[in-house]
């Protein structure tokens, strides 16, 4: 029986958790090979150069080996030197990692979201404007797991979005024009075209993402959000 | 062999501790049962009393079957510098490795967002209220080195700033009799970026 071995593979870690005494199971957002689950034998024993680098957050080259579902880790290196995330930007991270593994199926390739990621990473590690760094992020999650969002035509009307109407989002995630619409069509232009300058729009695309993200999730509640809004709330 | 009798249960038990698989369950079972039985007595009634007893002292969260650890009940211990630790094990490690007289605060974990694990579940309202009103002037965080660990002492860092408390994360890095020939590049870079004047 032939292995299957990967080697070198640019990849970050979006979550690890203890397994047995000395391992680790970590799972892992490869550039190619989409997201997977990796067996790390002995990596926490006192004097193993790996646990330290086997961190959410950190650019590495990862060798493993397998075809199941739990594949065995074989080496670690790091890919490049880095600046740590720190502060607010960390906690956004983690909300990262959850996305990714709330949206991705397991060895799905996703090369082009991995290059989106590492991107957001180095927005936040350079300090760029959280909010808009996220929500970026989150529409390039949603048309890139395959489910697009067009906000700048009414289908059922017909017509593309008109700035100066109030759209509602149908049961197809799409603009319907309505009188008591919650968002304005010059927001959802703004956030199809990626123009978060306006404080208005930023808020908008907030609450309309976070409305899209929970339907696509059918209800699963996403610990980070949670976790990130009783941080903001206490600081 | 399955033996769903009692020593079949005593040898699953036994696996609920750390490192315990199956073989080394079985050695300990029939040690207990074979050579020291006197020992296991004594073992499941401290064990008994232990599970009935210990609990969290009121004021710093450690474990102990007082109200107020002795740590926090000490009067000579100076109650205005606090340690922030991850478990009740880095209690004991700290105690018995630095000079640190000051008090402690036990998380019991650390901030997991992806887990939901958040600031309400380790005590921090409690530890917000001691900052504002027991006047702790210092705070020294001692969670572990892990992105988590990090992400908890920055947070906390914060609540002590809001409170005008000083607060200071202890240092990680080069081990002692470290050479940096064979440090790994993590713990390097972290040394690194921790790096101060001297
Ligand atoms: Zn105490």
């Amino acid at each position: 029986m032939t292995e299957n071995r990967v080697f070198l593979q640019p990849a970050y870690i979006l979550q690890q958790r203890d397994y047995r005494e000395s391992s680790l199971i970590v799972e892992a957002f490869t550039r190619d090979f989409g997201r997977l689950s990796l067996l790390a034998k002995g990596v926490r024993k006192a004097k193993s150069k790996s646990q330290g680098l086997l961190q959410p957050f950190i650019p590495l080259r990862l060798s493993y080996l397998g075809k199941a579902e739990l594949k065995t880790l074989t080496d670690v290196e790091l890919a490049e030197p880095f600046q740590p995330l720190t502060g607010l930007a960390l906690y956004c991270g983690f909300y990262l990692n959850e996305l990714i593994e709330a949206f991705l199926h397991k060895d799905d390739p996703h090369p082009e979201l991995f290059a989106d990621y590492c991107q957001c990473l180095a927005d936040l590690r350079q300090g760029g404007p959280l909010e808009a760094v996220l929500r970026n992020f989150e529409l390039n999650l949603i048309e890139k797991s395959g489910y697009g969002l067009q906000l700048a035509y009414d289908m059922q009307h017909g017509k593309p979005v008109d700035p100066s109407k109030k759209y509602h989002l149908g049961a197809e995630l799409s603009p319907v024009e309505a009188t008591e619409g919650i968002y304005t069509g010059k927001s959802l232009l703004a956030i199809q075209a990626r123009n978060f300058g306006d404080p208005d729009v930023l808020a908008e695309a907030k609450s309309l993402l976070r409305h899209v993200l929970d339907q696509l999730l059918h209800g699963k509640p996403l610990n980070s959000r949670k976790v990130l809004n009783e941080i903001i709330k206490r600081l | 062999m399955r033996d769903t009798g009692l020593l079949g249960r005593l040898i699953q038990h036994l696996r609920c501790l750390p490192g315990v698989g199956p073989k080394t369950a079985q050695r300990m079972a029939f040690h207990l049962l074979q050579k020291d039985r006197e020992g296991a007595r004594a073992l499941a009634e401290t064990l008994l009393q232990a599970i009935d007893r210990i609990g969290q002292c009121s004021r710093c969260r450690t474990l102990t079957e007082k109200p107020l650890c002795d740590i926090c009940a000490d009067p000579a211990r100076d109650k205005s510098a606090v340690c922030i630790v991850e478990n009740p094990s880095d209690v004991w490690i700290i105690e018995q490795a630095t000079v640190f007289r000051g008090l402690y605060f036990v998380l019991h974990g650390r901030l997991s967002p992806l887990d939901g694990i958040g600031p309400g579940e380790l005590g921090l309202d409690q530890l917000e209220r001691q900052l504002a009103t027991n006047g702790i002037k210092e705070l020294v965080l001692a969670t572990n080195s892990t992105v988590e660990g990090e992400a908890t002492a920055f947070f906390i860092g914060e609540l002590a700033h809001k409170h005008h408390v000083q607060a200071s994360r202890i240092a990680h890095g080069v081990p002692m009799g470290g050479e940096l020939e064979f440090i790994d590049s993590g713990t390097l870079l972290h040394a690194f970026n921790g790096r101060r004047t001297i």
